[in-house]
């Protein structure tokens, strides 16, 4: 799995995980938004996109990245997710933890 | 379950992470087998057989390296439902599927065999002699 990060301006980030997000690729994942935080970057979206797949492992990347970046005093959001990753956040009701957004701007722009 | 499976898949390996992406790729093949199965099903069963396949590597191998614990994965396709019989030779699997929850919301990891067993319709575990065997179901009547 590849990771694109792009640095937005006012302390912005956007990770776009490309590929299978599962045991192999999500320490990588919590490592970068751990990176990405500490960088200054405490307002996260993810862009789901091209994340073809998920699983819990990825899952859990992601809600630690969530934790990382609320402790930071900032917050992650995820976007664009994929069909079989809106599957998986409703299977296990993180839908309203990790809420689905459109776009990225949507995402960045909710409170 | 009686009848006869309408397309079987097999795939031999060890219990290493290179093996999780042999897996998605057996699951394609089984499609090919099965245009008619519906999304909905398919990615159930992909994620239920992809979360047992992860605990397997996590957790079989013990002292061993992955590449000494074989693994083998049979995906099934029957009339009504969707089948993955695992065998692998690792250490026996300390767990209660059956117990098995999800954790609280905010737990970063420990939810793979409750991931799989809201996905699926059945997740089982057997230790057989110096095996053990996992079954995920799909049903798809």
């Amino acid at each position: 799995m590849e990771f694109d990060v792009e640095n937005v301006d006012g302390g912005r980030a956007v990770v776009a995980p490309r590929g299978r997000l599962n045991m192999v690729a999500a320490p990588r994942l919590r490592a970068l938004i751990a990176r990405t935080v500490d960088d200054g970057h405490r307002q996260v979206v993810v862009d789901l996109a091209a994340t073809e797949f998920m699983d819990s492992s990825g899952l859990g990347a992601l809600i630690a990245g969530l934790k990382t970046a609320r402790q930071a005093g900032g917050d992650l959001r995820i976007a664009r997710v994929t069909p079989q990753v809106a599957m998986v956040l409703q299977l296990t009701n993180l839908d309203r933890v990790l809420r689905p957004y459109d776009s990225v701007e949507a995402a960045f722009g909710a409170r | 379950m009686p009848g006869e499976p309408r397309a079987v898949r097999v795939l031999d390996t060890c219990a290493e992470p290179d093996c999780l992406d042999q897996v998605h790729e057996l699951l394609e093949q089984l499609w090919e087998d099965a245009p008619e199965i519906p999304a909905e099903h398919r990615m159930r069963f992909e994620l239920a057989v992809a979360e047992v396949t992860a605990n397997i590597v996590r957790h079989a191998c013990g002292e061993r390296s992955g590449n000494e614990v074989a693994l083998e994965l049979r995906l099934l396709l029957f009339q009504d439902r969707l089948e993955a019989q695992f065998r692998d030779t690792g250490q026996a699997a300390e767990v209660d599927v059956e117990a098995v929850q999800m954790p609280d919301e905010l737990a970063d990891q420990g939810r793979g065999l409750a991931m799989a067993r809201v996905a699926a319709d059945q997740v089982a575990y057997q230790r057989d002699g110096e095996v053990n065997r996992w079954l995920v179901v799909k049903r798809c009547a």
